[in-house]
């Protein structure tokens, strides 16, 4: 075994995770992320444009090494069959699995769907309304932000990273800012951390309770879908009453913080769409034609959820107590814990109660946080910097990587590895074995970003 | 199931949404051809109890067969271009084009010039520009209650 995968294999083994991997400057870079929060980085070097696989040591590496084969043409020893990921123009059978036995045929949905969703292909193989495979194309949406970006100034990168992703910017570009300071050798100060944590919770905010009101239209509970969908408009507003923007575009800058607000009127409106978020949960929870159609339904094991690299609140219904924001020392949550479910069965339920217990905690975040107004502040220098910046935050839907290669200031490659990017394999997984018709229910409970993915 | 419906119905009566003096309506088909999914969940919101767009006679249809109007959200990248045409050409006549947001409308865009064709004009006659980034649920109800006339 070569040494690139030996290190990998005694990394696994002792208890880091696979957490992305890129190429870049005639290397493959695999990142791995240890239960302290630690991202160190293995590298390979390529031969001949050919570097070992690591897929047989952890499955979740699977869509990085497909992607870094269409994109940068790298091909991986041991990894057979790769099959195209981001390129399209490819007939059926190269990027399909094959399905065979009596009477499988194919349901073709996709890229436009029927209601307002992002693009993206999905080739289900079933037998009657029995899923027996999902292929998930994606990329529709590649725009190649990765690439654009090379060669801009650090700063001028940021809107690289925003673009990527609408319902997860503040994500994106706090991972951004962060791993550009690491490269300046700059630190966020308490008060930066402290604005940027409240940034990234009133988005992780509107996000779940449209996700909650999302797996409700899975269903087609139209009351359930209405009252979440005003109550995300609530927090929207809100949003913009803070920050200028409904989405927070711009509130993140590299090397500090920009925005300022007065935090009272912030708490109160927050409270009371805490108070009315309760009450929608409760009536959910006493609605037994919508409560009977959760349980049981696109199960991820646990075992499965750890191979296949699940993240985020998706991990997390499935027994994997870890959240990215236990451990990240550059924002404010001390004293966070991880919540899981008291039922962490892997499907549809466990996965709507944990966005509802994330909820809570998210109000709980941001009362705490916004005793005091928030004010403009800058980073703080710390060391001597360095060429490579590695940085994961926890977006709505999981951990993001985020690296930044700069030698010279400028971008030499982005690598922005996003909750969604980890989690789409998961979905496939989740739904085979299950009625085609439960598939939209399935796919809200997990309510992924294109955008973000494809990048 | 009662309650959630008692609210609701409490929100409309609170929110106080003038009724539409007008008894037409469009049936909207929307294609996301390449964006950040900002306008998407704008569009959703669009249909939420503050705004109500359903109170105009505007509805989501399922085909572009059904559709009077093509809402085209992101700047088109080239894995886009194929399905938004055959998407208009599914359309039944009189159709109208819409391009939402300032992707589309080619304003700020961010990419690889070897993925993207370009905003929605350079591909298809565009009737109604929303410019905003991404264009907020008034905005939106507003420029479609503008195309019904």
């Amino acid at each position: 075994m070569s040494d690139y995968r030996t290190r990998i294999a005694a990394a696994l083994e002792g208890g880091s995770r696979f957490a992305g991997l890129h190429v870049s400057g005639g290397s493959v870079h695999s990142a791995l992320v240890s239960p302290d929060g630690a991202i160190r980085l293995e590298s390979a070097t390529v031969v001949e444009g050919r570097v070992a696989s690591i897929v047989d040591l952890t499955p979740a590496a699977n869509w990085d090494e497909r992607e870094a084969h269409d994109v940068y043409g790298m091909r991986f020893d041991g990894h057979e069959p790769l099959r195209p990921l981001v390129d399209h123009d490819l007939d059926l059978r190269s990027w399909t699995v094959p399905v065979r036995g009596d009477d499988p045929y194919q349901v073709a949905v996709g890229p436009i769907h029927a209601g307002v969703i992002e693009s993206g292909h999905f080739r289900f193989h079933v037998v009657g309304d029995r899923i027996l495979q999902l292929d998930a194309r994606l990329f529709y949406k590649h725009r190649g932000l990765e690439r654009a970006v090379e060669g801009r100034t650090l700063a001028e990168g940021l809107p690289y990273a925003a673009r990527a992703c609408a319902a997860c910017v503040v994500t994106n570009t706090v991972a951004y800012a962060q791993a550009c300071e690491q490269i300046l050798g700059l630190r966020p100060t308490t008060e930066v951390a402290r604005a940027r944590t409240i940034l990234l919770e009133l988005e992780r905010l509107w996000n779940h309770l449209n996700d909650i009101g999302q797996i409700c239209a899975g269903v087609g509970l139209a009351a359930g879908n209405m009252r979440f969908a005003a109550l995300t408009e609530r927090a929207r507003r809100l949003n913009l009453e803070l920050t200028g923007h409904r989405f927070l575009f711009g509130s993140v800058e590299v090397g500090g913080n920009a925005v300022e607000f007065e935090s009272a009127a912030a708490r109160e409106e927050l409270a009371a769409i805490r108070a009315e978020s309760e009450s929608a949960w409760r009536e959910l929870l006493f609605n037994a034609s919508f409560s009977d159609r959760l349980p049981d339904v696109g199960v991820v094991s646990r075992d499965s959820a750890l191979a296949l690299g699940a993240v985020g609140p998706a991990a997390r219904a499935s027994g994997l107590v870890e959240d990215a924001r236990t451990t990240s020392n550059l924002l404010a949550y001390d004293g966070f814990t991880t919540i899981v479910p008291h039922r962490a069965a892997g499907d549809v339920q466990a996965r709507l109660e944990q966005r509802a217990l994330e909820v809570q905690q998210t109000f709980d975040v941001l009362a705490s946080l916004l005793a005091a107004p928030v004010v403009a502040a800058a980073c703080e220098p710390s060391g001597n910097g360095r060429t490579v910046g590695a940085i994961r935050v926890e977006s709505p839907r999981g951990a993001t990587l985020c690296i930044v290669e700069s030698s010279s200031r400028r971008v030499d490659r982005l690598r922005l590895r996003t909750g969604s990017y980890a989690n789409w394999p998961i979905v496939a997984h989740a739904a085979a074995g299950n009625l085609l018709p439960d598939f939209p229910l399935i796919n809200k409970s997990f309510e992924l970003c294109y955008a973000c993915a494809d990048r | 199931m009662l309650t959630l419906l008692k609210d609701l119905r409490r929100l409309r009566r609170h929110l106080d949404l003038p009724a539409p003096d007008r008894a037409r309506s469009l049936a909207v088909r929307h294609v996301d051809a390449g964006s950040c999914n900002g306008c998407e969940h704008e569009l959703t919101l669009a249909a939420s109890p503050h705004y109500d767009l359903a109170r105009f006679g505007f509805g989501v249809v399922a085909s572009p067969r059904h559709a009077d109007v093509l809402l085209v959200t992101g700047t088109v990248t080239t894995r886009m271009h194929a399905p938004l045409l055959a998407a208009y050409n599914a359309m039944p006549e009189p159709r109208r084009v819409v391009a939402l947001g300032d992707c589309a409308l080619g304003c700020g865009v961010l990419g690889l010039e070897s993925e993207l064709v370009g905003p929605v004009e350079d591909v298809l006659p565009v009737d109604l520009r929303v410019p905003g980034c991404p264009p907020t649920p008034d905005a939106i109800a507003a420029a479609l209650v503008e195309l019904v006339g």
